[in-house]
């Protein structure tokens, strides 16, 4: 490709080659070689994945289930206790994201559960 | 920071819980003796006048923070008693302090999560300083300061210590 540029009251012939790696703009009688940029790292999350519209509970935290406060079929309020998950000298009380009615519970008392496992499905 | 002090409470902790809402952080509540001071899983801590018992509403931070700093918080509480009595604790991973095999301060912390939101935060301290003796089902597992080193301790002055020890852990970590 080639074009003229202007800068002032000067005019440059300027020609743009590309390779793979590589590209090469001419200025007049010089060469200048720029390297292609690689294409930007992208940290993969499982966080961005998770749709927090969905009536899904997930564990905050790796532990174990100490109590179920709700029983599938129930009508729980945002904010309502519904799990109690101990955690390495934490105890933490899990409120629900919605209102609604419980679906699924997908643990039991004294299941150990990783991060980000889904505890309850809601509807 | 500012210390509640109470003669005689059901727990600190639950007291702490009550009031998070609607109190700054670094909020401490003290008492001389709880009649169902708790630990992990609910276990009783036993708690009679003498001991150094309180809860300390924490700013709200993320989870794993929190965490860390309940690790940290042994660490610290051993480090006071190390230079301030002289004395060398055995930390039980995570966070039970030890003195000659026996128990001698227990650390719990409570959470309460909606969603990605740490709505409150409370760790709770129960350190054994002036307590003369154990019942029977106790006296083989706890211990404390008295017993161990046969004098008096100030509660208030190692509950100011231990307090800017975990105010100096959460500032620098977070």
């Amino acid at each position: 490709m080639r074009f003229k540029i202007k800068v002032g009251e000067k005019e440059y012939d300027i020609e743009l080659l590309e390779t793979e790696n590589e590209i090469e703009v001419r200025v007049g009688d010089k060469n200048f070689y720029f390297q292609k940029e690689k294409e930007p790292f992208l940290a993969k999350t499982k966080f961005d994945k998770r749709d927090f519209k969905e009536k899904k509970i997930f564990a905050p935290i790796g532990g174990i289930i100490t109590e179920i406060f709700v029983k599938e079929g129930d009508v729980v309020k945002k904010g309502q206790k519904l799990f109690l998950l101990s955690a390495m000298k934490m105890e933490n009380e899990i409120l629900s994201t919605f209102d609604g009615k419980v679906k699924n519970i997908l643990v039991k008392k004294k299941d150990s559960v990783k991060k980000d496992q889904v505890l309850l499905v809601g509807e | 920071m500012k210390i509640l002090e109470f003669e005689k409470l059901d727990s600190t902790q639950k007291k702490a819980k009550e009031i998070a809402e609607i109190s700054n952080p670094w909020t401490v509540i003290l008492a001389k003796e709880q009649c169902s001071g708790y630990g992990r899983k609910g276990n009783v801590w036993y708690s009679p006048k003498g001991g150094l018992y309180f809860s300390v509403i924490l700013p709200k931070t993320k989870i794993d923070d929190v965490q860390m700093l309940t690790f940290l918080s042994a660490f610290c509480v051993a480090k006071i008693l190390h230079e301030e009595l002289g004395i060398k604790p055995f930390i039980k991973w995570p966070n039970d302090i030890f003195l000659n095999g026996k128990k001698v301060c227990g650390i719990l912390t409570e959470n309460v999560i909606c969603g990605k939101d740490v709505k409150m935060s409370i760790i709770g301290l129960g350190l054994n300083t002036n307590i003369e003796m154990f019942p029977d089902d106790l006296k083989n597992i706890a211990t404390s300061l008295k017993i161990e080193l046969k004098r008096d301790f100030e509660n208030r002055i190692l509950l100011e210590k231990i307090l800017k020890g975990l105010k100096e852990v959460f500032n620098i970590f977070y």
